[in-house]
C-alpha cells in the first residue's frame, strides 16, 4: 500500500465520518433534547422543590429523606414487590409452558401462536377497562359463571384482600411477548441434543429437567429482567382498573401511581423526581441480585 | 421572476400581519351540546368586536397531565379550563396569573358574585382565576321509596338521628339476603365534617382544621355506618350500579333512597326517570349543634397561564364569557349555577328554574358556603382525610387520633410552603 492510497483511504474514512454523524444527527439531537436533558433535568428537580412563584428550592437530599418518612411511599413499595414477587415468576412459567405448547408440531400452529399473542398488542387502556368488567363483581362473566356453579365470587377489585390477586391475575393476560422470546429459545435447541437424550432412555420430564430449562437460562434471565422492568413501572391499567389512590384502603397502590398522584396530583414534581431515581436504583439493585441468583446456579 | 415572487409573497404576508388580528387561544372542556353553546358563544364575542380572535381548542382537564406540560413551556394557551383544585397549587407555583389588578380595574369585587363564592380560588390575598359554573351539593331522597317504607314522602329527614331511623328502615333486601336498596350512602366525607359543625381549614388564615372537634365527631357518625351495614355487600352491590347519566342511574332506579345530590342531576332525572319516579331536594339534616344549611361548591375554572402574551385580551375575553347574560346562558346549558348574582336573574337562566332548581339557588344564596381547601397540597390534604377516614373505619385508630395525625402532617407540610 503506497502513500497516496492510504491518503485517499483517510481523506473517504474522514469523509464518510463525517457523512454518517450528520445523517444521524436527527437522532442524536432528539436523544439530547427529549431524552438525556430530561433525565438530567428531572435528577437536578429531584434535589429542589418548587417554592412561590415557581422558583426551584434547592433542599439537598431532603426529598429523598422525606420518602422515607412516608407511609405510603412505604405501601406503595410493599405492593410493588408482592404483586411482582408473586406475578412474574408465575408468568414465567406460564409463559414457558404455552411457549412448550405452540412448539409442538401441529395443525394451524401459527394460527394458535397467533391467538396466544393477540392480548399483549391490545392497548393497556383497553385491557384495564376490560377487565375492569370482567372482574366486575355484578356482573362480569367470572362471577356470573361462579355464580351458576353456585359459588359466591369474591369481590375483586371492591374487596381489598382481593385486590392484588386480581391485579395479578389480569397480568397474565399479558405473556404473549415473553412467551414469544421462549419460543425462539426453544427453536434454537439443537435437535441433537433431545435425540442422544431420548437414545440415552430419558423420558419428556428428564428431556425438560436437563435439556430444555438448563438451554433456556438465559432466555430466562433476560425474560425475568424484562418483567421486573415492567412490573415496577406497571401504572396504566392499575389507575384505569382502581382510582388515582389504588382502589379501596390503597391495596393497589403500585409505586408508579405514587409517583403519578405527586407528581400531576399534589403538583410535587421535585419528590416525584427523587422518587423515580429511587425507583431507578431499586430496579438497579433487583436486577444485580436476579443476575448474580442466575450466576450462581450457573457454577 | 423568482426574486419578484418572493418579494410579492414577502409583502402579502407582512400586510396580513399588520392588519391582522391577535390570536386568543382558548382551551375549552366540554363537548357534545355544551360544547357547541359555548362555541356559540366564542363565536359571537368574535363578531362583537376587531381586536382580537378567540380560537377554541376542546381540550378536556383530565388529571391535569396536559395542562401541567403546556404551562411549563413558553408557548401556552391563552385562557384555560381546569378544576377548582388545581387552581391554588398553579397560582402558587407562579404558573396561572393572579387578577387581582385586573378585576379591581374592571370593577369585579365581592358584590359582584354570590354569596362567598369571591373567595373561591383566593390564596393569599391572591385570586388565581374565574369560577365557570358552580355545582352544589344537598339532600335528595326517593319520594316512592319514602311511601313503600310508611314515611311521609313529602318530609326528609330533619336531624342526623332521623337520618339514621330513615336509613335503616329504607334497606331492602332480596330473599337471599343480598341488597336490593340502600337507605343512605355518605360518599363525599367532607360535607358531614361541615354539617356536625367542623371545617377542613380556615379561608381567611389559610391553616387546615383537620381535628376541629365537628370533624371528629363526623368523623365517628360516618364509621357507625361502616359498623352497622356490611361493608363489603355494599361495595359489591355498587358494583352493579350503571352510569349515573343513563337510565341505569343507580337513584333512578332506586337503588338507593336518600343520597347526595347536585343540580344537574334534575336534568339527568328528566331524560331518563320513569315517569312514577318522584323525588325531593333539601338542605343536609344536622344534628344539634351542627349546621343546617350547609352548602358543597365546586366546580372548574378559567384562568390565564402566567406565560400568556396576550394576557389583557385574555382577561377581556375572560370578562365578557363570565358576564351575567353569558353566564346565565352557559349555566342553563350544563344545568350548573351561575357564580354571578345578577345571572341568577338572567331570563336565560330562569327558564330552567323550577321549584327543585330553587332548593340550590336559596342553598348557594343563603346557605354556609364552603369548597375545596383552597390550599397549595390541598389534594393532599383531602387524600390524608380520606386515609384518616379509612383508619377510623377498619378501627386502627379512633377518629381523634386519625384527624390529630392529619392535623399534624399537613401542618408540618404546609409550613415548607
Amino acid at each position: 500500500m503506497n502513500e497516496y492510497t492510504l491518503k485517499v483511504r483517510k481523506r473517504t474514512f474522514k469523509r464518510e465520518s463525517v457523512l454518517g454523524v450528520i445523517f444521524i444527527s436527527p437522532w442524536i439531537a432528539g436523544f439530547l433534547i427529549f431524552t438525556l436533558f430530561p433525565v438530567l433535568y428531572s435528577l437536578y428537580l429531584s434535589f429542589t422543590m418548587t417554592g412561590e412563584g415557581g422558583h426551584l428550592k434547592w433542599i439537598g437530599l431532603d426529598n429523598y429523606l422525606r420518602a422515607f418518612g412516608e407511609r405510603d411511599f412505604w405501601l406503595s413499595i410493599k405492593n410493588t414487590l408482592i404483586l411482582s414477587g408473586i406475578g412474574i415468576p408465575i408468568a414465567q412459567i406460564m409463559a414457558l409452558m404455552a411457549a412448550i405448547l405452540l412448539n409442538v408440531r401441529m395443525k394451524y400452529q401459527g394460527l394458535f401462536r397467533t391467538i396466544f399473542f393477540l392480548p399483549s398488542v391490545v392497548p393497556a387502556v383497553a385491557t384495564g377497562l376490560l377487565w375492569k368488567w370482567i372482574l366486575n363483581p355484578r356482573l362480569g362473566p367470572i362471577n356470573g359463571f361462579l355464580e351458576e356453579l353456585g359459588f359466591s365470587g369474591p369481590g375483586w377489585l371492591i374487596d381489598p384482600a382481593w385486590i392484588k390477586p386480581s391485579l395479578i391475575l389480569m397480568s397474565f393476560w399479558g405473556i404473549g411477548g415473553t412467551m414469544v422470546i421462549y419460543l425462539a429459545g426453544l427453536q434454537n435447541i439443537p435437535d441433537e441434543l433431545y435425540e442422544a437424550a431420548e437414545l440415552d432412555g430419558a423420558n419428556s420430564r428428564q428431556r425438560l429437567k436437563s435439556i430444555t430449562l438448563p438451554m433456556l437460562r438465559p432466555v430466562t434471565l433476560f425474560n425475568t429482567i424484562m418483567g421486573i422492568i415492567t412490573s415496577f413501572q406497571s401504572f396504566t391499567q392499575v389507575i384505569i382498573m382502581l382510582d388515582m389512590d389504588g382502589g379501596i384502603e390503597k391495596s393497589g397502590l403500585v409505586y408508579g401511581l405514587y409517583i403519578y398522584t405527586n407528581a400531576f396530583r399534589d403538583f410535587k414534581m421535585g419528590y416525584a423526581s427523587a422518587l423515580s431515581w429511587v425507583l431507578l436504583i431499586i430496579t438497579a439493585v433487583s436486577i444485580a441480585i436476579t443476575m448474580k441468583v442466575f450466576k450462581d446456579r450457573d457454577k | 421572476m423568482i426574486k419578484k415572487s418572493i418579494a410579492l409573497i414577502l409583502m402579502i404576508l407582512l400586510c396580513t400581519m399588520a392588519f391582522s388580528k391577535k390570536e386568543i387561544v382558548f382551551w375549552n372542556a366540554w363537548g357534545g351540546d355544551e360544547g357547541k353553546v359555548l362555541e356559540d358563544m366564542i363565536e359571537e364575542y368574535n363578531n362583537l368586536q376587531d381586536e382580537v380572535v378567540v380560537r377554541s381548542v376542546f381540550a378536556p382537564i383530565g388529571m391535569g397531565e396536559k395542562i401541567m406540560a403546556t404551562l411549563s413551556g413558553n408557548t401556552v394557551p391563552d385562557v384555560i379550563t381546569v378544576w377548582d383544585w388545581m387552581v391554588v397549587p398553579l397560582g402558587f407555583r407562579g404558573q396561572i396569573l393572579p387578577l387581582n389588578e385586573m378585576l379591581a380595574k374592571a370593577g369585579i369585587d365581592e358584590e359582584y358574585y354570590i354569596n362567598g363564592v369571591w373567595d373561591y380560588g383566593f390564596y393569599k390575598g391572591r385570586k388565581y382565576g374565574l369560577p365557570t359554573t358552580l355545582n352544589v351539593t344537598a339532600f335528595m331522597w326517593n319520594k316512592g321509596a319514602f311511601e313503600e317504607v310508611g314515611l311521609d314522602p313529602e318530609t326528609p329527614p330533619k336531624n342526623i338521628e332521623e337520618l339514621d331511623a330513615y336509613t335503616e328502615k329504607l334497606m331492602k333486601y332480596r330473599k337471599n339476603g343480598k341488597l336490593k336498596r340502600l337507605g343512605f350512602d355518605p360518599v363525599i366525607s367532607h360535607i358531614y365534617c361541615y354539617v356536625f359543625g367542623g371545617k377542613l381549614w380556615d379561608p381567611e388564615t389559610g391553616e387546615i382544621t383537620a381535628n376541629d372537634p365537628g370533624n371528629i365527631r363526623a368523623y365517628e357518625w360516618l364509621s357507625s355506618y361502616y359498623e352497622k351495614y356490611d361493608v363489603k355487600q355494599k361495595r359489591i352491590f355498587q358494583a352493579g350500579w350503571g352510569d349515573v347519566f343513563s337510565p341505569l342511574n343507580p337513584f333512578l332506579r332506586g337503588e338507593v333512597a336518600m343520597k347526595e345530590g347536585s343540580q344537574w342531576e334534575i336534568l339527568v332525572a328528566q331524560k331518563f326517570a320513569k315517569p312514577d319516579f318522584d323525588y325531593g331536594i333539601s338542605y343536609f339534616p344536622a344534628p344539634e349543634g351542627g349546621r343546617e344549611d350547609v352548602c358543597n361548591v365546586s366546580g372548574s375554572f378559567w384562568v390565564i397561564p402566567s406565560a400568556s402574551k396576550n394576557q389583557e385580551e385574555a382577561f377581556e375575553f375572560m370578562k365578557w364569557l363570565t358576564a351575567p347574560k353569558q353566564s346565565a346562558h352557559f349555566a342553563a346549558a350544563l344545568y350548573n349555577i351561575p357564580p354571578v348574582k345578577d345571572a341568577l336573574n338572567d331570563p336565560a337562566f330562569t327558564q330552567i328554574i323550577d321549584d327543585k332548581m330553587q332548593v340550590y339557588i336559596d342553598l348557594l344564596t343563603n346557605g354556609y358556603v364552603y369548597t375545596f381547601p383552597m390550599l397549595p397540597i390541598g389534594q393532599t390534604y383531602l387524600s390524608e382525610m380520606t386515609q384518616a377516614l379509612a383508619d377510623v373505619q377498619l378501627g386502627n385508630k379512633t377518629a381523634k387520633e386519625a384527624l390529630d395525625y392529619v392535623q399534624d402532617r399537613i401542618t408540618e407540610e404546609l409550613s415548607n410552603y
